[in-house]
C-alpha cells in the first residue's frame, strides 16, 4: 500500500490511497463468493455458482462496490496510521481506479484536528475578587432557617391574617354557572402567596373559621385559560381552618435544635464560614474559566465543519436524553420552542464551537508546555472519586479500563493540569512550574 | 434449413451444465422439432467449432394448474454437444 498525502488547508488533509492489484482481485473475488451465498441464481444451489455467472447474474459494477467497501477502510486506517493523522471526521472517498486485477487507486478528503496558534496564554493580569460574606447575608440565611423550622399551629379562634395558611373549600361561578376547574376541597392557601386570583387572597382576611363566604374577582385578561380571561366571577368559600406559622426565636435553644452547636453565635460563625467557602469557590471556578478564556481569545483556530457538526450532533444526543429521562417527546419540546431540528441545531452551534476551540487550545497548551499526566496523578485522581463514590480505587481502575475510559480520564487531567498552569502563570507567582500544584 | 439461430434458444446454465464444460460439453435449450444433425450445423457454424457429437434429450412440460383449469408447460429440447478435442466456446454462459 502506497499513500500520499498532500495538505488542502490548516485542517483538511487529501490523502491519495493505492491498494495493490493482489489484494484488489482477492477482495474481489471474496465480494463475488459471498455475493454468491446471498442470492438465488436458477440452476443453482447457494453459494455453487461460479464467478463468472455471479457476475453476469449481479453485474460487475455491484462485485466492485463490495470489494471497495472492502478494501478502503482498512486502508484509510492504515494510512492515517502511516501518515500520523488524527482525522475528525468521515472522510470523502473518491475512486481514481478500481478494476478487477488493477491497482486500487483513491483519494480521501478527510478533516483533521487543525493546528492551533497560539497567542498569548502566560502572565494574564485579571482582577480577582475576594469573597465577602456581609453579615446581612448571614441573617438572612438564619431567617431562612428559621422558616424552615417554624411551626404550624392551628388557630380555634381568630381571624385570616397575612402570611396564614386557609384550608378552604370552594367552587367559583360565572353568572351563576360552575365552571370547569373552579372546585376545590381542602385546599391549603396561604394568604399573600399569590396563588389565586388577585383579589381572592385579600378578601379571605378577616374570615374566621368556620365561617362561608362569597368571593367576589374578575380574572385579568391574560388569564392562561381563554375562556375565563376577564370574565367577573363569584366564588362559594368556607374556611375551613386556620393555621399561622409560629417563628420559633432566634436564640441559643434555636441553635441547639437545628445544628450541632450549642450557641447562636457558633451557628452564625458556621453559616458564615460555609457561605464564605462557597463564595470562594465559585469565585475561583470564575477566574479560572476567565485565565482560559482569555488564552482562547488570544489562540487562532480554524475548526473544521465536521468537527462542529460532530460536536452538535451529540449536543442534540444529550438533550434528547435529557427530555426522555423527563418524559418529553422531543417533538413537543420543538414546538415549545418553536423551533425545528435544524433550528435547534444552529443554535447550538455557536456553543460548539467555543467548546471546541477552547479543547483545542488547552491541547494546544499541555502539548507545548510538555504537560502529562504521569501515573501517579492517574492514581491520585482515581483514588479520589473512588473515595466520592465509596469504592476501592482498584476496581474503579479496572472498570475504567475496561470501558476504555483511562484515556479520556487522563485527558481529563491534563486539562486540569494545563488550567492550574494557566492559573499559576497568570497570578505571576515567582515559579512557573509546569506541574502546577493541583487545588483542591 | 433452418437458420443457425433458429436452432439454438439459449445455453442451459445450471450447475450440472457448467460442470459439464470441463469435458468439453457444451448444453442448449434447441428447438424441439430440430435433429442432431441440424443442432450440429449449427453450433459449428454459429461457435465456428468442430462438434464431435450431439446427445439430445426431451424435457417433458410439467402440469400446471391455474386455479381449476389445468394447463401444461411447453416440451423443451436439450442438447449436449461434445466438440472434437482443442476447440472450445467462449463465454459459455454469454449468448
Amino acid at each position: 500500500m502506497a499513500v500520499k498525502m498532500e495538505k488542502m488547508d490548516k485542517s483538511r488533509v487529501l490523502l491519495e490511497i493505492r491498494v495493490e492489484a493482489e489484494k484488489v482481485s482477492a477482495a474481489y473475488s471474496r465480494a463475488a463468493k459471498q455475493a454468491g451465498k446471498e442470492i438465488n441464481i436458477p440452476g443453482f444451489r447457494k453459494g455453487k455458482a461460479p464467478k463468472h455467472i455471479i457476475e453476469r447474474y449481479v453485474g460487475k459494477d455491484y462485485l466492485k462496490d463490495r470489494a471497495m467497501e472492502e478494501l478502503i477502510k482498512p486502508a484509510l486506517l492504515n494510512a492515517y496510521q502511516e501518515t500520523e493523522i488524527l482525522p475528525v471526521s468521515a472522510p470523502t472517498v473518491d475512486v481514481v481506479q478500481m478494476e478487477e486485477d488493477l491497482d486500487l487507486i483513491f483519494k480521501a478528503t478527510v478533516e483533521v484536528k487543525p493546528e492551533v496558534e497560539l497567542g498569548q496564554y502566560t502572565g494574564f493580569e485579571l482582577e480577582k475578587k475576594t469573597a465577602e460574606v456581609t453579615d446581612e447575608q448571614v441573617e438572612e440565611e438564619l431567617k431562612r432557617r428559621q422558616d424552615r423550622h417554624a411551626k404550624l399551629i392551628t388557630v380555634e379562634d381568630g381571624e385570616v391574617l397575612d402570611q396564614d395558611i386557609a384550608t378552604i373549600d370552594y367552587e367559583g361561578f360565572i353568572d351563576n354557572v360552575p365552571f370547569e376547574g373552579g372546585k376545590g376541597e381542602d385546599f391549603d392557601l396561604t394568604i399573600g402567596s399569590g396563588m389565586f386570583i388577585p383579589g381572592f387572597e385579600d378578601q379571605l382576611k378577616g374570615a374566621r373559621p368556620g365561617q362561608e363566604l362569597e368571593v367576589n374577582v374578575r380574572f385579568p385578561d391574560d388569564y392562561q385559560s381563554e375562556d375565563l380571561a376577564g370574565k367577573d366571577a363569584m366564588f362559594k368559600v368556607k374556611v375551613k381552618a386556620i393555621k399561622r406559622k409560629e417563628l420559633v426565636p432566634l436564640d441559643d435553644e434555636f441553635a441547639k435544635d437545628i445544628s450541632e452547636f450549642d450557641t447562636l453565635a457558633e451557628l452564625r460563625e458556621d453559616i458564615k464560614q460555609k457561605m464564605l467557602q462557597s463564595a470562594e469557590l465559585s469565585i475561583e471556578n470564575e477566574y479560572r474559566s476567565e485565565v482560559v478564556q482569555k488564552a482562547v481569545d488570544k489562540a487562532s483556530v480554524e475548526i473544521p465543519e465536521g468537527m462542529i457538526q460532530g460536536r452538535i450532533d451529540s449536543m442534540m444526543q444529550e438533550m434528547e436524553m435529557r427530555l426522555a429521562s423527563q418524559g418529553i417527546p422531543k417533538e413537543y419540546y420543538e414546538q415549545y420552542l418553536n423551533e425545528n431540528e435544524e433550528q435547534i441545531r444552529e443554535s447550538y452551534r455557536v456553543q460548539a464551537v467555543e467548546g471546541i476551540k477552547t479543547e483545542l487550545v488547552l491541547e494546544a497548551i499541555a502539548k507545548q508546555e510538555n504537560i502529562t499526566a504521569s501515573n501517579e496523578d492517574v492514581d491520585k485522581e482515581i483514588q479520589k472519586l473512588a473515595a466520592q463514590y465509596g469504592r476501592s480505587a482498584e476496581e474503579l481502575k479496572t472498570a475504567l479500563e475496561s470501558r476504555g475510559e483511562l484515556d479520556w480520564f487522563k485527558l481529563g487531567i491534563v486539562t486540569d493540569k494545563t488550567i492550574d498552569f494557566l492559573v499559576n502563570s497568570s497570578e505571576k507567582k515567582d515559579s512557573s512550574d509546569q506541574t502546577a500544584n493541583k487545588e483542591e | 434449413m433452418r437458420d443457425a439461430r433458429d436452432v439454438l434458444i439459449r445455453p442451459v446454465i445450471s450447475e450440472k451444465s457448467v460442470g459439464l464444460v470441463e469435458d468439453n460439453k457444451y448444453s442448449f435449450w434447441v428447438n424441439t422439432a430440430a435433429n442432431k444433425i441440424e443442432i450440429k450445423a449449427a453450433v459449428e457454424k454459429m461457435f465456428k467449432v468442430k462438434v464431435e457429437d450431439v446427445r439430445t434429450l426431451t424435457v417433458k412440460g410439467k402440469e400446471k394448474r391455474m386455479g381449476r383449469y389445468t394447463g401444461m408447460t411447453p416440451d423443451r429440447k436439450k442438447a449436449i454437444v461434445t466438440l472434437e478435442p482443442g476447440n472450445k466456446i467462449e463465454g459459455f454462459a454469454g449468448l
